[in-house]
């Protein structure tokens, strides 16, 4: 992979991950958006739609409310794209999914740094703020703002890094049923996650036989492809 | 209305910066510092007649401890500024704000991140597994962006509208009604995209892969039920792959 398309990629995981909550909350921070993008920029967009399926899946386990703490599976994805891409062929998916969970654990925590840097600088600007002073709120405001994207970046930078480094170690080093082992275990544990998720979000009562409506038709049509 | 009060307040920059509102997001305050500055447009007009003290005192009320669902957020900053522009006192300003934090978290989560996000995620993920590809992932981005920008629109406005009186906006026919139906939308979409992307990300296993898988997801879920106090998603998919990697290395 060339280094322009590197620097693509690390661009396109900033923006991802500034979306996420900086703004504008549009969704390319979505698994669903960002790995099909990534997939768009290597030119192959099949293994970069696998991979926004199968983390779109573990993104279901997630629900962002309040000030819970969760893993940044944005430029997570991107970063699986990348390294799938790479190691062409059937290790793609589970190597991709190992790289980008991890990343995705990292960005969670860098969310969590970000956030007591931004409360460090608050309270340095106390006076100022409880003064009024518009100039003070946007600087701060902005510097947050600053702090994420540089966050988003390092996160990216590091994934990309993490696939460098899996698939040097890890292509060749496994037998074709142990590839064929990491694919199921990553499919796997997605659709578990996925579905786990779903239901926490769904619960008791009416929904649920709305849930099981849905599965039921969608095996059919599974079934009937 | 006080005569502070334009005709035409700034409501479109106001909303631009309400995109970012959790830019700056803290423990502390929160998003209390990106609603203050979304804020501080539609508080301008209190300088007017060289009142600096009222502006300032309204900027700094506007920066404090705010935690809402993002998207909801205009609702508080129309209102907040709206009564400020009404002289409403200080303390009844702060007591609006606090009281809309927890309807707006509450409302917004079951509405946007348990209703519209996973219905529209949800119906994408058919499209994929059902070979839309590409169009299936703008479709999604289109929609639900449409959505988004309309309910911020919509939160913005109404505050400013209803003020103090803005309860009355959260009562909303239309509101309401989205609000139920989202969720049994969302389980119908997300319900039958699990199968059909199953069958999309497994259709490279084979014989007995595919029952190692059936197996993998049964054993993942159950303890993702069980365990769910202690065991995610992320915690899950890590494990599994470690276990997967040593035993395709130990494997003869």
């Amino acid at each position: 992979m060339t280094l322009d398309l590197q620097l693509v990629l690390l661009a396109w995981g900033t923006l991802v991950g500034l979306d996420l909550v900086s703004g504008p909350q549009m969704m390319i921070a979505r698994p669903l958006v960002a790995g099909t993008v990534a997939g768009a920029i290597l030119g192959d967009v099949w293994t970069g739609l696998q991979l926004a399926v199968l983390f779109e899946l573990f993104q279901y386990d997630i629900l962002p409310v309040g000030a819970v703490r969760y893993p940044e599976y944005g430029p997570a994805t991107v970063a699986a794209v990348s390294a799938a891409h790479a190691a062409a062929g059937t290790l793609g998916l589970g190597l991709g999914a190992f790289v980008g969970l991890i990343t995705g654990m990292a960005g969670g925590m860098s969310l969590h740094v970000v956030r007591r840097l931004n409360a460090r600088a608050v309270q340095r600007s106390g006076p100022a703020l409880e003064a009024g002073d518009p100039r003070v709120l946007e600087r701060l405001h902005a510097g947050g703002i600053l702090r994420d994207g540089a966050r988003a970046a390092v996160v990216t930078a590091l994934g990309l890094g993490l696939g460098q480094l899996a698939r040097a170690y890890l292509v060749g080093g496994l037998p074709p049923h142990g590839v064929a082992l990491l694919n199921v275990a990553a499919v796997g544990a997605a659709l578990a996650a996925g579905t786990a998720g779903t239901l926490r979000l769904v619960g008791r009562g009416a929904t649920l036989r709305w849930f099981a409506a849905g599965v039921v038709g969608g095996t059919i049509v599974a079934w009937l492809r | 209305m006080s005569d502070t009060t334009r005709a035409r307040p700034p409501l479109g920059r106001t909303l631009l910066r309400l995109f970012t509102v959790q830019g700056s997001w803290d423990y502390e305050r929160m998003q209390g510092v990106g609603m203050g500055v979304a804020e501080e447009p539609l508080l301008r007009d209190l300088r007017r007649g060289g009142n600096g003290t009222a502006y300032h005192s309204a900027v700094a009320r506007g920066a404090h401890f705010f935690n809402a669902h993002p998207y909801l957020c205009g609702l508080a900053v129309g209102a907040t500024a709206r009564a400020e522009h009404e002289g409403l006192p200080p303390e009844q300003v702060e007591r609006l704000r606090t009281a809309l934090c927890g309807p707006l978290g509450s409302l917004g989560d079951r509405l946007v991140w348990a209703g519209w996000l996973p219905l529209t995620s949800g119906l994408a993920l058919v499209g994929v597994a059902l070979g839309l590809g590409l169009p299936a992932i703008l479709g999604f981005l289109c929609v639900y962006n449409v959505g988004h920008v309309a309910l911020r629109w919509w939160a913005l406005r109404a505050g400013w509208r209803y003020g103090a009186r803005v309860a009355v906006a959260l009562r909303e026919p239309l509101l309401q009604r989205a609000t139920a139906i989202s969720g049994p939308a969302m389980a119908l979409a997300v319900g039958a995209a699990l199968p059909l992307v199953a069958r999309f990300l497994s259709g490279d296993f084979h014989g007995p892969w595919r029952v190692a898988f059936a197996a993998v997801t049964a054993a993942g879920f159950g303890l993702l039920w069980w365990r769910r106090q202690a065991l995610t998603g992320l915690r899950l998919g890590l494990v599994m792959l470690a276990l997967a990697a040593l035993a395709g290395w130990l494997w003869p």
